[in-house]
């Protein structure tokens, strides 16, 4: 336990500089992420290419860092999105009990009932494939937002329950404090904390999954680029002979691995 | 007895409410009525019209749903749009390759993860140890499957290999944190103090007590390994239902998808009703 804390300060260090230099991508590279260099296509790795450029001439450190922009800024996003759909259904079900908790609880046992990876293939495959990048990156993390809140609902369901039963409310209630001041200033606050667990645990495994997505091209469209998008240059690329194409995998093992440090949790998704 | 039906009518339920719910979306996908004869020019308006007619006929829910599982009861499970063949002998020339993969990835999985897990509870007090297989097992879990699936590709090693690394570091997590636990009871140091041996405490006290929470993750580990094979077998073109599945995504072939939508929550449901069904103690039957 002694050592976590050195190793928890280098993993916030890193993901700091890592979030400035996707804020800031002109730090360390003057191109686009789209733009073509028609001269200097398949460019190895150089002073002014340091990850060298793809087969349409594209900077890749560039790329890298706008994508990295695109995937830390979209996994919290969907994160967000995903515990206030949570907040919403396992509050709802911990304080109406009764038949609404039940059919909460069925639906998040329907949800749970598919492996996630599966879930989220099936139905990103009955949306539009051929779509715009920035329609597909709204359907991509929209989609890892809504389907992934039945864990954290009945994390939720279970903290509201206890809460609901607890002295401190009963008194509230006994004092004739209304419903909505009860929610909004005794259940909202003592929930936060379980709330913003899930949001923690909830980045690195939306992150993951958009990689996954991505690699199996039902992530976000070219040319806008995310760690997903970069990540299928592998397959068509030669790693023995250009190992730098490796880079999106190495930063994303980092990224996913300090977050891992910062939140430990047994279960990363697939 | 009343448990056993209580599990078997909740498999039901879930795999018939995944079925209906997977109709629901695919009726409502976009491009779902959408039929690309209706842009040929030499079609008659009378044609367009009954063309149009049987297809709302076809994309009416619970009708369409009630037509399957009538269907399905004569091994009858329709049509892949994708490839032109019936769904069924679709189904039953892939599952071979993944329950086989399965198999292997879970056993593998099993052997490294519990084993690797009862290594670093049993001498926990060696740092150097659990920093290195926490550390490997850390590296493995960053990674996203279908990436181990192309560097493993990329060295040649087998499928199977790919789902035994993806699966390893979930099981050692899970495992090790109950291990530890099981060897931190007091009833443990008793045992200890009374001079019985260290195997006897793991197999006689340790994994029995974590024995039901253990068998929780068997049927957890069935729902990751599931997952994991779809970009594994994707990746790797591999032959089975991963990537089927993942081909039936690529090319909208929404009624195999609902098929594997219905086959699979069956699996992992089945998976956790039997989980569930496990003694909650050692010797107590629930």
């Amino acid at each position: 336990m002694k050592s976590a804390r050195p190793a928890q300060l280098f993993a916030i260090v890193f993901l700091t500089f890592v979030g400035i230099s996707a804020l800031v991508p002109r730090l360390w590279t003057p191109d686009s992420y789209e733009t073509q260099l028609r001269e200097a296509l398949d460019a190895p790795p150089s002073a002014r290419f340091p990850l060298g450029t793809d087969a349409l001439g594209r900077d890749r450190m560039a790329r890298l860092l706008y994508g990295t922009r695109v995937s830390l800024a979209l996994a919290p996003a969907a994160a967000l999105l995903s515990c206030l759909v949570a907040a919403l259904v396992g509050g709802l079900a911990g304080l109406a009990g009764g038949w609404t908790e039940r059919t909460v609880l069925a639906s998040v046992d329907l949800f749970m009932s598919l492996p996630w990876l599966f879930l989220l293939l099936t139905v990103r495959a009955m949306l539009p494939l051929n779509v715009s990048p920035l329609v597909s990156l709204g359907i991509t993390f929209g989609l890892l937002g809504l389907l992934s809140w039945p864990a954290s609902a009945r994390v939720v369901r279970a903290a509201i329950h206890a809460l609901r039963d607890s002295d401190f409310i009963l008194q509230a209630r006994a004092s004739g404090v209304t419903p909505w001041r009860l929610i909004s200033r005794q259940l909202i606050p003592n929930v936060m904390p379980v709330l913003l667990a899930q949001f923690w645990i909830a980045v690195p495994v939306f992150i993951l999954a958009e990689a996954t997505l991505g690699m199996l091209g039902l992530g976000v469209s070219e040319p806008l680029p995310s760690w997903g998008s970069m990540l299928r240059e592998l397959e068509g690329g030669n790693l023995r002979a250009q190992p730098w194409i490796a880079a999106p995998a190495v930063l994303l093992a980092a990224v996913v691995g300090c977050f891992q440090l910062i939140f430990p949790r047994e279960d990363y998704s697939i | 007895m009343k448990t056993l039906v209580t599990q078997l009518g909740r498999i039901l339920a879930l795999v018939l409410l995944a079925g209906l719910a997977s109709a629901v979306l695919m009726r409502w996908s976009p491009g779902t009525l959408v039929d690309e004869r209706e842009l040929d020019p030499r079609m008659s308006q009378e044609t367009l019209t009954a063309l149009r007619a049987n297809r709302a006929a076809e994309n009416s829910i619970g009708a369409g749903f009630v037509h399957y599982l009538k269907g399905a009861m004569r091994g009858d499970l329709g049509e892949s749009t994708s490839r032109n063949a019936p769904i069924a002998d679709l189904l039953t020339q892939n599952a071979p390759a993944t329950l086989r993969r399965l198999g292997i990835g879970l056993a593998g999985a099993w052997l490294g993860g519990l084993g690797m897990a009862i290594l670093v509870a049993r001498f926990r007090q060696s740092w150097l140890l659990e920093s290195a297989v926490s550390m490997t097992a850390g590296t493995l879990l960053s990674l996203p499957a279908a990436v181990l699936a192309y560097f493993c590709l990329t060295a040649g090693i087998a499928v199977e290999t790919v789902l035994i690394l993806v699966l390893v570091p979930r099981v050692f997590r899970f495992s090790r944190n109950l291990l530890v636990q099981a060897y931190g009871s007091s009833h443990i140091d008793m045992a200890r103090a009374r001079g019985i041996s260290e195997t006897r405490i793991l197999f006689g006290h340790v994994l029995r007590s974590a024995a039901p929470q253990m068998a929780a993750l068997v049927a957890a580990s069935l729902s990751m390994a599931v997952g994991a094979i779809i970009p594994i077998e994707a990746i790797c073109d591999a032959a089975g239902l991963g990537r089927l599945a993942w081909q039936a995504a690529m090319s909208r072939d929404l009624p195999l998808l609902v098929n594997l939508t219905m086959l699979i929550a069956m699996v992992a449901t089945a998976a956790m009703a039997i989980a569930e069904l496990a003694p909650l103690r050692p010797g107590e039957s629930s």
